[in-house]
């Protein structure tokens, strides 16, 4: 496994001149063309995104947008209310499919692979990218039920040992084995709104993803769960590319390698974290990290 | 209460108290009124309906003395015996004075009809009787229970009542010797209908109902919950769907004889189906019913939170796999809900049955689909109309029963709602 | 999930060949028709289940006109092989019969029934004449100021139409069209009483349609309520408006004699002896209609026609006149059972 780039390697941010190039110009102009600043692409992506729209009916909600997801980083897409950042993140899994109206254009490759194609079935691309949303939502069914039904319905154990190994060695990856080790059997719904989470995360990667996308995953945990969940992000780095959308720039700083700010549609800036929040290119992006909206 | 403050604000506020919280007393008043004036009037129903029909729950035996004579069993079959004979001779032997030709026929009178089958059946289950003397009870004839349960009153002129003088001697006579007993009329809940008050039962038309029930049952719940589900999760929405939709709400309110002329005209007329049974009954109702289980189903199937489908979808399941695994167990309680109500709707049915001919006399008890058959609510309707005074209290007798079963089925529904209803 | 889908198609399955196999045959009798004569056939029928070993048959109350329309559609299993009549078939019904296959049809007349005016015991019993009974119910009744001319009945009261009847306001209680009640009430009161003015006797000659509507036609004035088919209610509004008059069968008269009572009509009390002998005017034949065709396909007809025809049955004591059955005489009943035996069919011009 490669490990994630550093901020001060050129080798991995190919393009850095560029980069150098755009922050010479007013950002007033920027403002109007609304070019992404900064370099978007990187070696060896896990997830190359490019030009990417989407529509709802005859709204575009996602304009142009180009961009790679590396292999184990954590990338943040931060931005205002609206900004299309959960629409982006719910293209790379094609869950706006089930969106009634929506239309993605664009070419979106999983290493290498059109998600798009015709060839390719959406179900075992959500089995390789897996989602956990904003709202803990562990079915309403056994905490061991909860995780086992991935495997379960991708038939990826012959039998009931091999699937108490993936539950449990997915609990553990989510931290969560030892609070329920002994209570697989009661309901996923009686835990706390912290442990839903992580059992959700657990369910996720119990079917072995290479991507995992978290939809602001802590806007409804209070700050100890939160800080556990991000701790868990931390550790799930090492396996796994995350793509975690977040209202909180703190935690964004706190998660992720890279981030990126969307603004009504448009990426409007991608940079390494520490870069993006200490040093803003983009006077919108600066805007939205000193607190003038958002 | 209102002590002037330095705030104005406050002060509008406060005027403006009493008004507010006085709308709000008369709406609780009106509220409270119309709940008591449902409750009075259910009250009112449920009462006279008891009070009508509660003494039908008792039946009137005679006690009679019968000599199984073997010289009126020469013949083999049983049945061509001369039973009425028997009782007769048994009638007689009570009252040996009795002679002239019309008081005799007064006096067989105070037995039911019933009687002499009654005998039959003792010797069909031994004919080790024949030949033996043995007192059996037997049921007395409708207008000897009507008056021993008070409906008509012996004060009146002999004109103008059913039982004569001499009928009300005798029978004081017999209740003087023992002779007359009021049990509990297990014959209501065992026997089909009859033209005698005292042998119609209702067990006939539960049965009737009940195989109607089940093939509404089997059919409309699968077919409803599918083309719920279909048009919920899978249809795509476009004008067709639209006009679906609103074709089935218009379909929910169409008066129920709509359904039996349908049916009349497509099972019976066209696919040739056997008039008056439950099958054809069943597949009337069933239409009836699914436009109800369809939009409870839909209804239920849209409580199901989105976040549920996005887990499942989000984690690589097929669409019939969230479809099965996730969104139907969480909208079955509301699904089996509609269904028992509309199950509930379908059993207090009779105009579309009308159509079917499934209002008609039937006294053998229904053993299958395709034999005749009425239901409860048609038996309440047909015994209604009937001229006998005794049938008053089965009409409201047969009625509590209805109301029982309706009253269960509902419990059933909020039993299963509320065992099955998943919480989170 | 699964299991069930494929448990309730097998039973779907099942019940679709059931039901295709049961049509093929019939063991049980179908009857339809009258509601007059449902109470003497049902129990004609119970008796003959109980008796014999042929099931007791099956009966509907679809009225005389439905019972004809589908007794008439045709010969075979699924058409009904009685129907019961509270009157004679007609020429139009008997037509499309034959035009259906239905040729050979059995009649057989069982009784009579008498149509009643009662009101209730707590008043004293009209003495009515059908004249009367057509002033006070016709909409449109002959100028009471002379002159052979038709006015909207102008009568409010009875006294108004005759002054030894009581003051009381004309309302009356009575079946509505579609009831066979309602067909012979107007052709045995309405008309004959419509005919005792000489004017509108002529009519009948003259102006066949005119005739119809002066004597068919009932007042829409509120006078006369339509009670709907149900008899007992009818007895029980009387009951509660001792004012009103009720218009029904016999045997609802026989049944509540404690309550209600029947007007004198023409000098005759409606007493199952007067009606019975005929003194009574208002009454009418009862029939049933059996398919010839069937009689040796849907087993026990035969043990049906001889159980309805026989003297325990329809007799001067038999159990149907407990009903309240009018019965035939003698030399009457004979004669018919002896047709009855021999399957005479019906013919007609």
């Amino acid at each position: 496994m490669e490990s994630l780039v550093e901020t001060a390697n050129p080798g991995v941010l190919s393009a850095a001149g560029k980069e150098e190039i755009l922050s010479e110009a007013t950002s007033k102009a920027l403002h109007q063309v609304r070019e992404t600043v900064g370099n978007p692409f990187v070696d060896n992506p896990r997830m190359t995104c490019r030009e990417v729209n989407v529509y709802y009916g005859d709204k575009k909600a996602i304009n142009n947008v180009s961009i790679d997801i590396a292999r184990n980083e954590v990338i943040a897409m931060i931005g205002p209310s609206g900004c299309g950042k959960s629409t982006f993140l719910r293209c790379l899994n094609r869950m706006n499919d089930t969106v009634e109206g929506c239309r993605v254009t664009g070419d979106i490759r999983l290493d290498g692979m059109d998600i798009h194609d015709r060839n390719v079935d959406v179900v075992p691309l959500r089995a390789r990218i897996g989602m956990v949303f904003q709202k803990p939502n562990p079915f309403p069914k056994s905490i061991y039920d909860n995780v086992a039904y991935g495997p379960k319905i991708h038939g990826l154990v012959q039998n009931k040992a091999e699937l108490d190994e993936i539950v449990e060695g997915s609990l553990k990856k989510a931290g969560l084995w030892e609070e329920v080790r002994e209570r697989l059997n009661q309901p996923g719904t009686g835990l706390s709104g912290g442990q839903q989470q992580r059992l959700c995360i657990a369910r996720a990667i119990a079917v072995s993803p290479e991507m995992i996308l978290m939809d602001e995953p802590c806007s409804a945990l209070d700050p100890i769960a939160t800080a556990r969940i991000e701790e868990l992000i931390a550790e799930l780095r090492e396996q796994y590319s995350i793509v975690i959308v977040t209202h909180s720039m703190q935690q964004a700083a706190r998660v992720s390698q890279r981030t990126a700010y969307f603004h009504l549609g448009d990426l409007i800036e991608v940079g390494m974290t520490d870069r993006v929040f200490t040093n803003p290119r983009h006077q919108l992006t600066e805007d939205y990290i000193t607190g003038r909206f958002g | 209460m209102k002590q002037p403050t330095t705030n104005p604000a406050i002060d509008k506020v406060n005027r403006g108290l009493r008004r507010r919280y006085r709308a709000e007393r008369r709406f609780r008043i009106c509220g409270a009124t119309a709940i008591i004036t449902a409750l009075c009037f259910l009250f009112l129903l449920f009462f006279s309906i008891v009070a009508n029909g509660y003494k039908a729950f008792q039946k009137t035996y005679i006690q009679i003395d019968v000599f199984f004579d073997p010289a009126e069993f020469a013949n083999e079959n049983l049945a061509t015996a001369n039973f009425p004979g028997l009782v007769k001779t048994s009638m007689s032997s009570l009252f040996p004075e009795v002679n002239s030709r019309g008081d005799k026929k007064e006096l067989f009178y105070l037995v039911s009809p019933g009687a002499s089958f009654q005998l039959m059946q003792l010797v069909k289950n031994n004919p080790n009787l024949i030949g033996q003397q043995q007192s059996v009870w037997v049921a007395a004839n409708d207008d000897v229970d009507m008056l021993l349960k008070g409906h008509i009153d012996r004060t009146r002129p002999e004109t103008e009542r059913r039982v004569s003088d001499k009928q009300l001697a005798w029978l004081d006579a017999l209740a003087a010797d023992g002779k007359i007993k009021k049990t509990f009329n297990t014959t209501f809940f065992t026997s089909g209908d009859s033209r005698e008050p005292e042998l119609a039962g209702i067990w006939g038309a539960t049965c009737g109902s009940f195989y109607t029930l089940l093939i509404t049952l089997s059919l409309s719940f699968p077919i409803g919950v599918a083309a719920a589900v279909y048009l919920e999760e899978f249809a795509p929405k476009n004008r067709w769907t639209d006009i679906i939709e609103v074709n089935i709400n218009n379909l929910a309110a169409v008066p129920s004889i709509v359904y039996g002329l349908l049916g009349l005209a497509v099972f019976i007329n066209f696919f040739g189906m056997p008039r008056s049974t439950p099958v054809v009954g069943g597949l009337v109702l069933t239409l009836m019913t699914l436009p109800i289980i369809i939009i409870a189903s839909r209804a239920s199937l849209k409580s199901v939170p989105p976040s549920i489908r996005e887990a499942a979808l989000g984690i690589g399941a097929s669409k019939m796999q969230m479809v099965a695994h996730h969104v139907l167990p969480l909208a079955l309680p509301g699904m089996l809900t509609g269904t028992i109500i509309g199950m509930a709707h379908a059993l207090g049915e009779t105009a579309p049955l009308l159509m079917v001919g499934m209002v008609a006399f039937i006294v053998d008890i229904p053993h299958g689909f395709t034999d005749p058959a009425t239901v409860l609510p048609v038996q309440i309707y047909l015994w209604s109309d009937s001229p006998e005074r005794a049938f008053v209290e089965k009409t409201s007798a047969a009625i509590m029963v209805l109301l029982i079963f309706l009253f269960l089925m509902n419990a059933a529904a909020v039993y299963l709602r509320k065992r099955f209803e998943i919480k989170w | 999930m699964k299991k069930s889908i494929l448990l309730a198609s097998a039973l779907i399955a099942g019940l679709f060949a059931g039901s295709t196999a049961q049509a093929a045959g019939r063991d049980y009798i179908s009857i339809v028709g009258s509601s007059t004569v449902y109470p003497f056939s049902t129990v004609v029928a119970e008796q003959y289940g109980k008796t014999t070993n042929f099931k007791t048959p099956k009966i509907e109350s679809t009225g005389t006109g439905g019972g004809f329309k589908l007794f008439c559609s045709g010969v075979g299993v699924e058409y009904p092989d009685i129907s019961n009549a509270s009157r004679a078939i007609k020429k139009s019904e008997f037509d499309t019969c034959q035009a259906n296959g239905v040729k050979d049809i059995i009649e057989i007349k069982i009784g009579y029934d008498g149509i009643v005016f009662a009101n209730s015991k707590k008043t004293a019993p009209l003495k009515l004449t059908r004249k009367d009974i057509f002033l006070a119910l016709a909409k449109d009744v002959p100028d009471p100021k002379g002159g052979d001319k038709l006015v909207p009945n102008p009568y409010k009261t009875w006294q108004d139409i005759d002054p030894a009847l009581p003051a009381v306001k004309i309302e009356v209680l009575g079946p509505p069209p579609t009831s066979g009640t309602r067909d012979a009430f107007v052709e045995l009161t309405m008309e004959t009483g419509a005919k005792t003015f000489p004017f509108i006797h002529d009519m009948e000659k003259k102006d066949k349609n005119m005739f119809k509507a002066t004597t068919q036609t009932i007042r829409e004035d509120g006078a006369y309520i339509e009670a709907g088919e149900n008899d007992n209610l009818i007895v029980q509004k009387l009951e509660a408006n001792p004012s009103a008059l009720g218009i029904f069968g016999y045997s609802f008269l026989d049944q509540n004699a404690d309550m209600i009572q029947g007007s004198i009509v023409e000098n005759e009390s409606p007493t199952f002896e007067n009606i019975a002998s005929g003194k009574y005017p208002v009454s009418r034949p009862l029939f049933f209609y059996v398919k010839k065709a069937h009689v040796d396909v849907i087993p026990g007809i035969k043990e049906y026609l001889a159980e309805f025809t026989s003297e325990k049955a329809w007799g001067a004591e038999g159990y149907l006149a407990d009903k309240g059955m009018i019965p035939m005489d003698k030399k009457e009943r004979d004669s018919i059972a002896e047709a009855a035996k021999n399957l005479s069919t019906l013919t007609m011009k």
